[in-house]
């Protein structure tokens, strides 16, 4: 007979059935899911942000040549120094404050602006949504970091050129995931309803799309922040980004590259906290993307 | 308007849309009255084009052609705000309670979003509509005013969407298949709040259903639908003890019952065989003659046409099941053919 | 008297989830007899599919499943997947609800067939293949050859449901249940394919089981109907004797809630209030009673055990109706308004 197994009707929902501690455990698994690597990334921005200010931290460029190449766990310098004798520790500060303004900075213009263009090419279609598309492919087609690498050449390197660069690379992601969730919504039967009721073009985008497309779009610009920073250090890496001798882990790596025979840690300690930073906003944006039901 | 005057007048309604199969013939010239204080049921089969046809009298979307005359105005010639204002007592109640109310609202907002579309008062005037309006269908604003959508049964979200098309007194409500997804029980319980708003709020109903004996329970007429046309139209009673078209007919037949057997008297047959046709190239002349057990050469030449053979009781039939030889020379030459 | 082809023996299953386990089935019992059409009807949440889906063992693993449910002589619970395949599809073979979810729509129809013909016995490609189409013929399809090489997408609910049957029968089961199979038809699709099941259970000797909660469906083509409500039965009797002569309130409130041809215009159903009880928290005593009309004290302190309380008939009520059809309001001084 034919195989497969179709739904049933049943009034509970089909978790594995486990002792009552075992439930327990269930519940809180997925709470730490979400908060081990949230409270992670609040912390660490805490400290990128606000520590400077509160602590003092010697500053992470002007450093004096007398202190240079000291190791990690040195008296007053944790991570030690670098070449020209900057202190490791508050460059990963500072750093740190670069990446994620970067990281958020970019994350929220592709929301806005392509998030804006593609909810309203998914909801007026037509020649709206022909135009927008165009405009949204146009973007997508550009190798991403190719375009980064001429506007920065272009331009000239700086964290604010850095930032629009990447845009064009969040807009039309924003703007793709918008446009197809909008456009699934709109088959509903509840959009119909408020249409019906009265309610106008611009209303209905507001109160009915965007708060249905938010988780999807949400979960995925956390993901999406992750893959901004790693470019943004990409950029630097490749002297295209923050000059130096401002600090950014991409320039941290390399600057570092050139001694790592040496001290090998001017390479290992900004590239595990770029790790670390991408990894637990993954595991955010995927923890996020189980709790709303996206697929 | 005077009080016989239609409420609801639509005239040769047709809808089409493309497909990658061609052209789907979705409704293919429907009219109708709809009169004030009247329940008119539409019956039919998948495929009979009756949710096509509830969306385009709502003009959502638009009609490929014909007029849909409601309170004096022609909504297919409306367009914008004034499209808006002509609609406003015209509302519609969906098949799916659920699909049918945006899940990220609470129940309060969902009633009251049709009052500040429409200015409908201040925001005291409409929070006390809305609390009027629930309990009106028998839900209390506080208990449930400020749940979400996937925390009430089917019931009580198609009570909340009911709520929501008579917050602003309405003329007119269309109700497509209202309570097709609810538990028998249910069931009964939504149709008798039909029934009571309907005497309470002076309200006219389209009921469009494919059970023939939920439409004629709540109807005063009921007129059949067949793949985009409408086969035959009559009171309730009359279409039922007096069908005068074989689908309307088959339809009868095929529908089991309750009552008390003897287990000798024949079961609920079926008496028309073969498929449903397909409506994107329906058949020539009378759309039902490929499964009808009476079609005629006539019936693939010729499209019959609507005519009204007794009170009020108006069929699409070159043969339609009469006994009396009143109509055309055609009809006496019926013979009861075989089944 | 013949033996029973199913006898089921105080089944249960559980769902235990988050929160309190939810009694889906609790203490089900029933036989269905050789060439019998047996009809269980119950609205959704009664537990009629997932005591028909315990018995053919489709349940996902979060389900306990307890009690006794023999097949010929066979007990089926408890039995490995590989057993039970070995039942299904050669004993008991199943319809479902919608054709659109069971079919695989990539593949052509004659294949599918073929497949469900090669699972359970060991014939070649080419006789399968044959095989499919004889069964095609068997469900009134015309042109089977032709169909055979359609997919599923090409066809309309009805044929497809037909094709359903068809894979269903494809190893000449001796029992067929039919889970709600005909509710996503139309009526006169409905009839059709109901035409056909009847015809088929003649042709074949088969035993057939309808999931339904058309009570309307048992009457028609049941001999024999079970009412569930809350994963209880609460009412069994012939078909005529059950319509003709209702005991059970829960019974009654249903067939008086549909809306019959016969009706005058506008008249308002008699209803009763309420919803279906959760069934992680079901009431002490009948669960029906919170929402009966004829429910006293003793009601809600015990409940009522299903018993033969006259030739034929089964019923589990401490005040059940005592006139048939539509009327009765049960012994007098008793009316309480719920």
């Amino acid at each position: 007979m034919a195989a497969s197994l179709p739904d049933l009707l049943v009034t509970a929902d089909t978790a594995r059935s486990r002792p009552p501690r075992a439930r327990a455990a269930v519940g809180w698994g997925k709470t730490l899911k979400l908060w081990l690597p949230a409270g992670f990334l609040i912390l660490l921005a805490a400290a990128c942000f606000i520590w400077p200010h509160v602590y003092p931290v010697p500053k992470p460029v002007g450093g004096s040549v007398l202190n240079a190449g000291l190791p990690p766990l040195s008296p007053g310098h944790i991570f030690g120094t670098d070449p020209v004798g900057n202190d490791v520790f508050s460059r990963i500060l500072y750093g740190g404050q670069v990446s994620f303004e970067v990281g958020f900075a970019v994350t929220a213009i592709g929301l806005l602006i392509g998030g804006g263009l593609g909810m309203t090419a998914g909801y007026w279609g037509g020649a709206v949504d022909a135009v927008i598309s165009r405009v949204l492919d146009v973007l997508i087609a550009f190798p991403a970091l190719v375009l980064a690498l001429a506007i920065a050449e272009g331009l000239g390197p700086s964290e604010v050129h850095v930032i629009w660069a990447l845009c064009v690379f969040s807009i039309p992601a924003s703007g793709r995931i918008a446009r197809s969730a909008t456009l699934a919504l709109r088959e509903q039967t509840f959009m119909l309803a408020a249409r019906l009721s009265g309610t106008r073009g611009p209303r209905i985008l507001l109160r009915h799309v965007i708060p249905n497309i938010v988780p999807q779009l949400l979960t995925f610009s956390l993901l999406g922040v992750g893959v901004i920073i790693i470019l943004e250090g990409a950029l630097s890496y490749l002297g295209l980004g923050i000059p130096l001798p401002e600090a950014s882990w991409g320039s941290m790596i390399a600057q570092g590259q050139q001694t790592l025979t040496a001290s090998p840690d001017l390479v290992l300690i900004p590239s595990a906290f770029l790790f670390a930073t991408v990894v637990s906003l993954n595991l955010v944006g995927d923890a996020l993307r189980e709790r709303w039901g996206v697929r | 308007m005077t009080p016989n005057e239609p409420l609801l007048t639509v005239r040769d309604l047709v809808h089409e849309f493309r497909t990658t199969s061609g052209i789907v013939h979705a409704v293919s010239g429907v009219s109708f009255d709809v009169i004030p204080g009247e329940t008119l049921g539409i019956v039919g089969e998948t495929g009979s084009g009756k949710s096509t046809l509830a969306r385009a009298v709502l003009q959502a979307p638009r009609p490929t052609s014909g007029s849909v005359i409601f309170r004096g105005m022609d909504l297919t010639r409306l367009h914008g705000t004034r499209l808006l204002q002509a609609r406003r007592h015209l509302q519609m109640v969906f098949q799916d309670p659920f699909g049918s109310l945006d899940p990220k609202w609470v129940v309060r907002d969902l009633v009251e979003e049709p009052l500040i579309a429409y200015r409908a008062g201040g925001r005291a005037a409409r929070r006390q509509r809305v609390s009027e309006v629930l309990e009106l269908v028998g839900l209390d604003p506080a208990a449930h005013g400020r749940r979400r959508p996937r925390e009430l049964s089917g019931g009580q979200a198609q009570r909340v969407a009911i709520a929501r098309a008579i917050a602003l007194n309405p003329a007119l409500i269309i109700c497509d298949e209202p309570v097709s997804s609810l538990d028998v029980l249910i069931q009964a319980q939504v149709l008798n709040l039909f029934e009571r708003l309907r005497t309470e709020l002076g309200l006219s109903y389209l009921f469009i259903a494919h059970d023939l004996a939920l439409v004629k329970q709540v109807s005063d007429r009921v007129a059949v639908m067949y793949l985009g046309k409408l086969c035959e139209a009559g009171p309730g009673e009359t279409v039922y003890r007096e069908p005068l078209h074989p689908y309307t007919r088959a339809l009868l037949d095929s529908i089991p019952s309750t009552d008390p057997k003897d287990p000798a008297a024949p079961r609920a047959s079926a008496t028309i065989s073969g498929e449903p046709p397909s409506p994107v190239h329906p058949p020539s002349g009378c759309r039902f003659r490929t499964r009808c057990p009476r079609a005629q050469d006539i019936c693939a030449a010729e499209e019959p046409a609507m005519r009204e053979l007794a009170a009020g009781h108006t069929v699409a039939c070159h043969f339609p099941l009469v006994e009396a030889a009143r109509t055309t020379a055609r009809s006496e030459e019926i013979e009861e053919t075989p089944r | 008297m013949t033996e029973p082809l199913l006898q089921v023996e105080n089944l249960r299953v559980t769902f235990t989830g988050q929160g309190r386990p939810v009694r889906a089935v609790d203490g089900v019992s029933y036989r269905v007899y050789p060439g019998q059409t047996l009809a269980i009807v119950g609205e959704s949440g009664s537990g009629k599919t997932v005591s028909c889906r315990a018995v053919m063992g489709l349940l996902p693993s979060a389900a306990t499943i307890a009690g006794s449910a023999r097949f010929a002589g066979t007990q089926l619970i408890g039995l490995t997947d590989d057993q039970l395949r070995r039942h299904r599809g050669a004993d008991v073979a199943m319809v479902f609800q919608d054709p659109t979810r069971s079919l695989n729509p990539t593949m052509r129809i004659g294949g599918q067939i073929a497949e469900a013909v090669r699972a359970h016995r060991p014939v070649t490609k080419a006789h399968a293949r044959e095989q499919a189409v004889e069964l095609l013929r068997l469900v009134r399809i015309p042109l089977p050859e032709r169909r055979c090489t359609e997919y599923p997408h090409q066809l309309s609910g009805g044929m497809r449901q037909r094709v359903m049957i068809a894979i269903a029968l494809a190893c000449r089961p001796r029992l067929l249940i039919a889970d709600e199979a005909t509710t996503a038809l139309d009526v006169t699709t409905q009839a059709q394919i109901m035409e056909l099941l009847l015809e088929l259970q003649a042709e074949l000797r088969m035993t057939l089981l309808l999931i339904s909660h058309d009570l309307g469906l048992a009457a028609s083509y049941a001999d024999e109907v079970i009412v569930m409500y809350a994963g209880r039965i609460v009412e069994q009797a012939p078909a005529t004797l059950l319509f003709s002569r209702v005991r059970m309130p829960y019974t009654q409130a249903l067939l008086e809630a549909i809306p019959r041809l016969e009706r005058p215009a506008h008249s308002p159903l008699p209803v009763i209030g309420g919803r279906p009880p959760d069934l992680s928290a079901l009431p002490t005593g009948c669960s029906f009673a919170p929402r009966c009309r004829h429910a006293a004290d003793d009601c809600r302190a015990a409940g009522p055990p299903l018993a033969e309380h006259e030739p034929g008939h089964r019923w589990a009520c401490w005040h059940p109706v005592s006139q048939g059809g539509s009327g009765g309001m049960g012994p007098p001084g008793k009316d309480r308004k719920t």
